[in-house]
């Protein structure tokens, strides 16, 4: 059966290949262009189109990855990258399944990883070097290809304006957003599964685990050039449209010097990239948790080597570019590590260095929002915090915060099995805009004549309407 | 383990990522009639010497010689050039594409006066925290607009669990209307999350279809495109000013898609859903909207999905007559077929129904059955010189498209007999020698679908 199979799909090789073929003919250009997109309208038809299509093969999916990566046109890449996703929909390479289990003490379903072994990947991670080679054809990602990608899209994002923006870039940021949703479909599932059997060596395995431990890669850049992507993509951004004082300026205008499909295109693709950024992010973050989980059980060894964590990168970041906060959070909004990484800002200059201690899993009471606030509330201590950090900045993370505070509160009402607690949970919103108003007096009370930067008086407009509503 | 010590070569990476060698291979191919010129000026720059040498020896001789002798390279060159012409660029250069969108039409005014008295506003008034947040009601859609893009007014919302109908059109205005990218995104952002089905918000005003019919007329959609023209003169010409959607087509598009998702609020019917694939499938012609094409899909996606399961089978063949009756019978109607993603059982299905649509359009005659098209199709004679290849490929695309994976001809071994005869008919009778346009187009597709056929 199986055997069969990989005589079908080796057939369906040879025969797909063959349309890339123009080794004999005299080509133009468009009849390149032409020749690859019956091809992967080929694939589409051989593996998505029938009810029992079969994957195709490693080289078929390179052929396409390489199309997606070295194209110029825009047809190509956006082709490549659809069929592609699609793809590893249908045919994913790791997946978590419910199998059921009646021997076992505690019958029942029990979640299992599947991996299939001999799918494509569009990475050569922790190949031995000579294979390395053998892969240098075949159009893969290394480590130094991934940093490259990263680096190249924060150069881009810095140095040029939009008028420059070219195809070239359009395709890296496909390519990156590409990169990152395999990641994720190879890390959830073994997440997940983690979650259930605690098989540390499932995500030990993982791409993301040895992508950000390997030593061929610097990984505090890594964070950083995604960090800086985040910052300058939104300065585009700011440069296009964000002035609001200003007189509608029209982003087309902006755009006449580029191609109105690029222009059109350019808002939606960095969108998505950011997305993609934040997911990426996440699920960093969501590794080291794992990670903490498994070191508490002991599961992991030396080999697993040390890393910082991202959301202490994150937060050296912000402390040294002050600029970065408002950008970072408005594209990194996932309210639960939003609010982790503005508590543990503040934590670094409110807490007592003879509390602090790097390995309780007590909470201690300034590890929340509400222990923040607290310190807020008290203008003695705020004057102490200001003097480590500005009120500008104090103000950013307070109003982020409570952003950050009030997505939380929703999540959990609209999960809805809080019903009976639901008074409460009133309670304690009105005291958290209570708080973030009288934290915001205090800022004034400090100085006179200090301004209220417009974000923090949307946050005190939010807070004193939500009282008024509640109350 | 992997080498440490091996220094990063980031050069040679570079290199790599961004060339691939068999593209420098290819394009050499490419410029065969830049080598020709090439050599036709190494040649004269031999005769060029030769003369000077003859020259030395015999004044009085070469001038005219030399000219005569260029002048017949150059011709040999010419009538090389103009065969090769004829042989690779006789070929037109057939590439889908319409102008699906012409001049827009003024945006509306965006100045909204009632919005001072919203509700949201007013309620804050004499409160005594306005000594730090200074709102001017004056000024208050700039507040209200800031609201909105931080994050804010969806969080105010959320909690009030009331959508006053003031906000709700100006929100709607913005997205489908201002210019900054940054509103109309924003809005947007705001509609998708008040419209999600886990949303518990009551909305006192929503945008019906007309809304969004009328948004697109204003962005300049031609919803009267002629069926038939020749495809180059509508080719879109992207330094031309024609201007194409605004920005906010995003906007739209996205909002499609999430209020089709919610039949709750019947913001559509399943007539205006169905013509709203029929636009779909538009926007999907036009090159500027090519780097949409995802958002494009997901919104395909959410709107055949609309339909409850009885309305689907007749509503599929409905859109996919009209649809065949509209996009001209170029490569446009092929591009039509591959814009339906055909990855689950609904867009198969359409686009089957398109494909098959479409060829009895084309075919231009009466008959509707399996059979009978197929057999007409073999009629064909593809070895007259005057057959039109071009549109044999066109049929042999969207025969392809009708009756692979078709579930619906699954028991008919005729149907089967007879595509394996038609596929055979075209990958064999069209010789390799064939120089006619399309024809190693016809030939190459025929022969990779008959490998599929024999191989089952």
């Amino acid at each position: 059966m199986e055997k069969q199979g990989r005589i079908r799909s080796r057939g369906i090789e040879v025969n797909t290949m063959i349309i890339l073929d123009a080794s004999g003919f005299n080509k133009e250009p468009h009849d390149l262009i032409d020749d690859r997109l019956a091809f992967i309208e080929a694939v589409r038809s051989a593996s998505i189109a029938p009810v029992n299509g079969i994957a195709p093969t490693k080289k078929m999916c390179a052929a396409i990855f390489q199309i997606m990566k070295d194209e110029g046109s825009l047809e190509l890449i956006m082709a490549s990258y659809q069929l592609l996703t699609e793809l590893d929909k249908h045919f994913p390479r790791v997946y978590a399944s419910i199998v059921e289990k009646s021997e076992s003490p505690s019958p029942g379903s029990v979640l299992e990883l599947v991996v299939v072994e001999e799918a494509w990947s569009p990475f050569i991670f922790g190949s031995d070097c000579e294979r390395e080679d053998d892969n240098r054809n075949s159009g893969s990602l290394d480590f130094s290809g991934f940093e490259i990608l990263i680096q190249d899209l924060a150069k881009v994002a810095v140095g040029r304006k939009i008028e420059e923006f070219e195809t070239k870039y359009l395709r890296s940021m496909v390519l990156l957003q590409y990169i990152f949703s395999v990641l994720q479909g190879d890390f959830l599932p073994r997440n997940s599964v983690f979650k259930e059997n605690m098989d540390w060596n499932l995500l030990t395995v993982s791409l993301l685990n040895i992508l950000l431990g390997s030593r061929r890669i610097s990984y505090k850049d890594l964070i950083k050039g995604c960090l800086s992507i985040i910052c300058e993509m939104s300065h585009l951004h700011a440069e296009l449209s964000d002035d609001m004082t200003l007189p509608k300026s029209s982003a087309a205008e902006l755009f006449k010097s580029c191609d109105t499909d690029l222009a059109i295109s350019f808002p939606e693709v960095r969108k998505c990239v950011f997305t993609a950024l934040q997911k990426f992010l996440l699920m960093a973050m969501e590794l080291d948790a794992s990670r903490k989980k498994a070191d508490t059980l002991g599961l992991t060894t030396r080999a697993d080597g040390v890393r910082t964590p991202v959301v202490e990168i994150i937060q050296d970041e912000l402390t040294y570019n002050g600029d970065a906060i408002s950008p970072f959070f408005q594209v990194f909004n996932e309210p639960k590590w939003k609010m982790e990484i503005i508590v543990q800002y503040f934590q670094k200059y409110i807490a007592k260095p003879s509390v602090r201690t790097r390995r309780t899993s007590e909470p201690i009471d300034d590890a929340t929002f509400d222990g923040v606030l607290k310190c807020f509330s008290n203008i003695n201590s705020v004057k102490s915090i200001t003097k480590k950090i500005s009120i500008e900045v104090a103000q950013l993370l307070l109003a982020h915060g409570f952003q950050a505070y009030l997505s939380l509160s929703f999540q959990h009402s609209a999960e809805g099995n809080y019903k009976s607690k639901e008074d409460v949970k009133d309670n304690s919103m009105a005291e958290v805009c209570k708080n973030i108003i009288s934290a915001f007096m205090n800022l004034r009370r400090i100085d006179e004549h200090v301004e209220i930067l417009p974000f923090g008086k949307e946050a005190l407009f939010t807070a004193a309407t939500i009282l008024s509503t509640k109350s | 383990m992997m080498d440490v010590d091996e220094p990063l070569d980031f050069e040679s990476e570079d290199h790599r990522l961004r060339k691939a060698p068999a593209a420098t291979k290819r394009r050499k191919k490419v410029i065969g009639l830049d080598d020709l010129v090439n050599d036709h000026l190494k040649e004269n720059k031999k005769l060029e010497l030769k003369s000077k040498r003859a020259k030395a020896r015999k004044d009085y001789f070469s001038d005219e010689d030399d000219d005569i002798r260029e002048a017949k390279l150059s011709e040999c060159v010419e009538k090389c050039q103009q065969e090769m012409g004829q042989i690779s660029g006789d070929e037109e250069i057939c590439l889908w594409g319409l102008q699906v969108f012409g001049k827009q039409k003024t945006l509306p005014q965006l100045a909204f006066h009632e919005l001072g008295s919203c509700g949201l506003l007013q309620s804050f008034r004499g409160n005594e925290l306005n000594s730090l947040v200074e709102l001017d009601i004056e000024k208050g859609e700039a507040f209200l607009e800031r609201l909105l893009v931080n994050g804010w007014l969806l969080k105010l919302l959320d909690t009030c669990g009331h959508v006053e109908k003031s906000i709700a059109t100006w929100t709607c205005n913005l997205m489908l209307y201002s210019e900054q990218e940054v509103l109309s995104a924003s809005a947007c952002d705001f509609w998708i999350s008040i419209l999600s089905p886990t949303s518990k918000i009551k909305i006192d005003w929503l945008p019906k279809y007309s809304e969004i019919k009328r948004a697109l007329e204003i962005y300049g959609f031609r919803s009267d495109l002629p069926s038939k023209f020749s495809s180059d003169v509508e080719m879109v010409n992207t330094d031309s000013d024609c201007g194409g959607p605004p920005q906010n087509i995003r906007a739209w598009i996205k909002y499609v898609a999430a209020c089709v998702q919610v039949r709750k609020y019947s913001i559509i019917s399943t007539s205006e859903a169905e013509e709203l694939i029929v636009v779909l499938i538009y926007l999907f012609l036009d090159r500027l909207l090519l780097g949409l094409s995802v958002i494009l899909r997901e919104c395909m996606h959410s709107v055949i999905n609309f339909f409850t399961d009885k309305e689907w089978s007749t509503s599929c063949e409905e859109v996919a007559k009209s649809i065949a009756c509209r996009v001209p019978k170029d490569m446009n109607c092929l591009r039509t077929v591959e814009s339906i993603s055909g990855v689950d059982e609904r867009s198969k299905h359409l686009r089957r129904a398109v494909a098959f649509q479409i060829l009895v359009a084309c075919l231009d005659i009466k008959a509707t059955d399996a059979e009978e098209i197929l057999r007409f199709l073999i009629s064909i004679n593809v070895k007259e010189k005057s057959c039109d290849l071009f549109k044999i490929y066109i049929y042999l695309v969207l025969s392809e498209n009708w009756l692979l994976h078709n579930p619906t001809l699954e028991d008919k071994p005729v149907i089967h007999k007879l595509w394996g005869v038609y596929l055979r008919h075209c990958s064999c009778q069209i010789t390799s020698t064939d120089l006619r346009s399309y024809a190693s187009k016809v030939r190459s597709k025929a022969s990779y679908l008959l490998q599929g056929t024999s191989s089952k």
